[in-house]
């Protein structure tokens, strides 16, 4: 097939950028990483990325594809090159770029190492044995350990490009992994220290981490576990804690959010006095319903019960929202339009069963 | 200067580095890439230990097993160390928090092996590498966050230093900065991995090109058992990446074009579980039978069902999904032999120590040997783990109790000046031709199966591809990120080992284990080469020679499966 790229440049030397287009012969099973490795061999060897295992697995390859972080390893060409698309390739965001396609990664391990991220088992000696651990406590972690750190949910992080001290999907979510680890005996602490400024509750929940993450980490729901987790410790002092607890009481109550009360509540009182201005402005024109007497909404017992199914649910923290969940296991198949899945693994059309040599009468 | 340096952060660099720490040594790390993206962390099946989880087990069974595996040129001291000491290791990363799989009592879940007579290998999924890399790398961070362990990222190791018969340093080019720089130590520790790459088929990553293999060489250190290339028997067509062994010891079936398990023709008891060289052969057979599908064999889960598939062997469906476009639950993935391990290296004594003082070397790069002939799956995870650790322990107290080496400067100005010539080149070839020619003529001319002449003809082939190479021209002359310049180094190492490893191939008369010669020599010969070869540089290319197998308790048997 006959692939068209286009990529964003860059010399570090010269502190230049410029877009670049390419085209290049490839084989039909080509990825974007083999297109990038025949344009650098046939046609500019000064080229820059880095790759290394090509199979998903070392996270080398990140990059960007048409804005959207990718690896360039796992993206097929086939349909791209078909359809005459000429997709562009620059470098991952909210990292600095050392040249074309390679970003400068040590801002994202520094936030890693933020996090202690090696267990606490509280021992020095390990003893003779291994724990006994049930496999089942061990998949609330199971996503989290999936992670190839190769940074495509940073480059994706909102929140991030806002507070690049913010520290971000990856980190957060190694943060889980060892938060969620039964063996590790210092979660309170962990939860303390995520919970703090550029922590759990600066996320503002975009998803872009979740979307664009190759291995089904889902670093979005690992924030949220952290946050379930450090509620459930009375972690709750951060504004973002705060709020989000009025939410709930709000809720549970009248059944509906009381926007005025939520102010004070999440700031706190004292703080939120330079703020009566502003509020007395937003009832005048109707923005906000007057605080007294509150409104509660009219199936209230709903909104009860549904609070009272969540808080049983969650009794038992990040263990209880996770059971079950399989980050791979999720991928579905999509190549054949479904077709496989129809027919099922010895239908119509399907390779005939195995037999063993002199069994061929028998399986016939 | 640091006490310790370890070349490479792969399981057995990090295990070394850890170990060094520990033992008290101020250590440096050089890495060409972050130590998480090393290839050991695309291990995928498992780590061998006889913990007796799953059924009864001992490490004298697992000794054995190996013995046989190696088709008894593993030297059997180091075998029983590793039986022996890999059950500690294992419960001492479980410890460090490694994410195991585990069985329904919640202690260590352990799979069947391809050749292995107990379920003894512990495993993570299907991403096994990917847990141990992690582990590690978190045990590496807490070191360097205590105190003196300093780890010199995307510096690509060139050259050893070695002066007045001691190993100093290791000079590196810095891929981010520009510039060579000499990262010294009193004691230098070799960990780079394999060298797949050699091979056009080949589960290995674009950065296992012998590097580590190839320096010692040409620092005059002798190289062991250079023939033995393992092709492992399930690598997916056409990309060439890894299926796991696991996938049979979860009890999947291999089925040429008829559905025909035809691994019962060739290892009637073992099956699709005999050792990795018998069933890369017999694939290969079938293949070159007509009895292939597009030139591969195809490995059927179908009957495992989507649950056990899912929870089990989620990271092949994966990989079998993206780069063949097959769901393994409803369809079986096509699957041929590819390059996968080098059962060959730097020679060491049984604490990774090389003949160089102050050099050691552990992992897939050195060459103990508990492997021999023939790898078994899941003992290279063990090998790096156990023989890591003690080679971290024996550098870290060669350093401790001896004075620093001296250093004249003499071999950085060398590799300066030839380094300089390498970049003014403007007239030649560039290096990916060399490179391609390379890999599929190693793969067309000492494959799975290995002919006279065809192994002749390939040293011919190298010969004219490293005159070739005289004149190579790296297009890139700048000092950032210049991955031109390191994959022409890294070309050229690959030629200096293809050489050597065509030649020990030549001279070994005989089959055994992954050294396989159908036509002319088809049968194990005890007589003669009961003996590892040895390989040393010289002027005039590569000169072999022979080693005694160390020998224990067991004496050598017909092998079958």
């Amino acid at each position: 097939m006959r692939v068209a790229l286009k990529i964003w440049r860059f010399d570090a030397q010269r502190g230049e950028r410029a877009l670049k287009e390419y085209e290049v012969d490839a084989p039909d099973e080509a990825t974007l990483l083999d297109c990038l490795d025949i344009v650098k061999d046939r046609v500019d060897g000064t080229l820059a990325y880095r790759k290394s295992c090509r199979m998903m697995i070392c996270g080398s390859c990140g990059m960007r594809m048409d804005g959207a972080a990718v690896l360039a390893c796992k993206v097929r060409m086939y349909e791209i090159a078909e359809a005459g698309q000429i997709p562009v390739i620059s470098a991952m965001g909210n990292l600095p770029i050392v040249k074309d396609l390679v970003v400068d990664m040590q801002p994202f391990w520094g936030k890693i190492r933020a996090v202690t991220p090696w267990l606490e088992p509280g021992y020095a000696d390990p003893g003779e044995k291994e724990h006994v651990v049930a496999q089942k406590r061990m998949d609330v972690i199971h996503k989290e350990s999936l992670c190839i750190m190769c940074g495509c949910c940073v480059s994706e992080c909102n929140s991030m490009e806002a507070d690049p001290d913010f520290l971000g999907p990856a980190a957060l979510a190694k943060g889980m992994r060892f938060v969620g680890d039964p063996r590790d005996q210092a979660s309170v602490e962990r939860l303390q220290a995520l919970s703090g400024e550029h922590g759990i509750w600066d996320c503002t929940r975009c998803y872009f981490c979740q979307e664009r993450c190759p291995k089904g980490v889902d670093p979005r729901d690992a924030i949220a576990k952290l946050g379930a987790e450090a509620m459930r410790e009375g972690i709750d002092s951060d504004m973002g804690a705060k709020h989000a607890k009025w939410f709930v009481t709000s809720a549970k109550t009248t059944g509906w959010l009381r926007e005025t009360e939520l102010v004070p509540k999440t700031q706190g009182i004292a703080k939120s006095v330079k703020d009566v201005k502003f509020a007395m402005g937003l009832v005048k024109h109707g923005k906000v319903p007057p605080p007294f007497p509150p409104h509660v909404a009219k199936h209230v017992e709903e909104a009860r019960a549904l609070y009272d199914l969540v808080k049983h649910d969650g009794e038992q923290g990040a263990a209880g929202i996770v059971q079950g969940e399989k980050a791979l296991g999720r991928l579905e198949h999509h190549d054949d339009g479904g077709a496989a899945a129809a027919r099922g693994p010895y239908g119509p059309g399907s390779f005939a069963k195995p037999y063993l040599p002199g069994e061929q009468e028998d399986a016939e | 200067m640091h006490d310790v340096v370890v070349v490479g952060a792969g399981c057995a660099g990090m295990r070394a580095a850890i170990e060094a720490f520990d033992t008290g040594a101020d250590v440096g790390v050089v890495s060409k890439l972050h130590p998480t993206r090393s290839h050991s962390g695309a291990a995928e099946g498992g780590i061998n230990a006889a913990l007796g989880n799953s059924a009864e087990d001992s490490p004298e069974k697992h000794a054995f097993d190996t013995v046989k595996g190696s088709d008894y040129l593993g030297d059997q001291d180091a075998i029983e160390i590793l039986a022996n000491e890999a059950p500690g290791d294992i419960y001492q990363l479980e410890h460090w928090g490694c994410v195991f799989s585990r069985n329904d009592e919640g202690k260590l879940a352990q799979r069947p092996f391809g050749a292995a007579g107990s379920p003894r290998t512990v495993y993570s999924a299907d991403i096994t590498g990917h847990v141990l890399i992690h582990v590690l790398y978190e045990q590496t961070m807490k070191r360097a966050a205590q105190g003196p362990l300093h780890v010199y990222e995307e510096f690509f190791a060139w050259r050893l230093a070695i002066e007045g018969g001691r190993c100093v340093g290791v000079i590196c080019w810095d891929l981010v900065n520009g510039g060579l720089k000499l990262v010294t130590g009193k004691s230098i520790v070799l960990a780079t991995g394999g060298m797949g790459r050699i091979y056009r088929a080949t589960t290995n990553a674009y950065a296992c090109n012998g590097d580590g293999m190839a320096m010692a060489l040409r620092a005059g250190l002798p190289l062991k058992d250079m023939e033995f290339m393992q092709f492992h028997p399930t690598t997916l067509y056409p990309s060439g990446v890894l299926i796991t062994e696991g996938c049979r010891g979860e009890g999947g079936f291999l089925i040429n074009r008829d559905g025909e398990r035809f691994m019962a023709r060739y290892a009637p008891n073992a099956l699709e579980l005999a050792s990795r060289d018998v069933v890369s052969r017999s694939e290969t057979t079938e293949i070159e039978g007509g009895r292939g599908v597009n030139g591969s064999v195809l490995l059927d889960l179908r009957h495992l069902g989507a649950e056990r598939i899912l929870t089990r062997l989620p990271g092949s469906r994966e990989l079998a999904m993206t780069f063949a476009g097959v769901d393994p639950i409803y369809d079986p993935i096509p699957v041929r032999p590819g390059a996968h391990y080098h059962m060959g290296g730097v020679a060491t004594d049984n604490w990774g120590a090389t003949e160089v003082d102050g050099l050691y070397a552990a992992g897939e790069v050195a060459c103990v040997s508990v492997h021999g002939a023939n790898r078994l799956g899941g003992n290279s995870l063990m090998e790096t783990i156990t023989f890591g650790r003690r080679a971290g322990q024996a550098a870290a107290e060669h350093a401790l109790s001896s004075s620093p080496g001296s250093i004249s400067g003499a071999p950085l100005a060398d590799a300066e000046r030839d380094l300089g010539r390498l970049l003014a080149r403007k007239e030649g070839e560039r290096p990916w031709k060399i490179r391609d020619e390379l890999g599929s003529s190693m793969l067309e001319n000492f494959g799975v199966f290995r002919y006279g002449e065809r192994m002749a003809k390939q040293l011919e082939i190298i010969a004219g591809l490293r005159e070739r190479f005289e004149n190579v021209v790296v297009e890139d002359k700048g000092d950032v990120f210049n991955t031109d310049l390191t994959g022409a180094i890294e070309l050229g190492y690959m030629l200096d080992l293809a050489w050597v490893m065509v030649q020990a191939g030549i001279a070994r008369t005989e089959s055994r284990g992954a050294h396989s010669r159908p036509a002319d020599f088809p049968e194990r010969d005890d007589e003669k080469f009961l003996k590892h070869s040895i390989t040393r540089w010289t002027d005039d290319g590569p000169e072999l020679s022979d080693q005694e197998v160390r020998m224990t308790k067991w004496q050598p048997e017909v092998r079958s499966y």
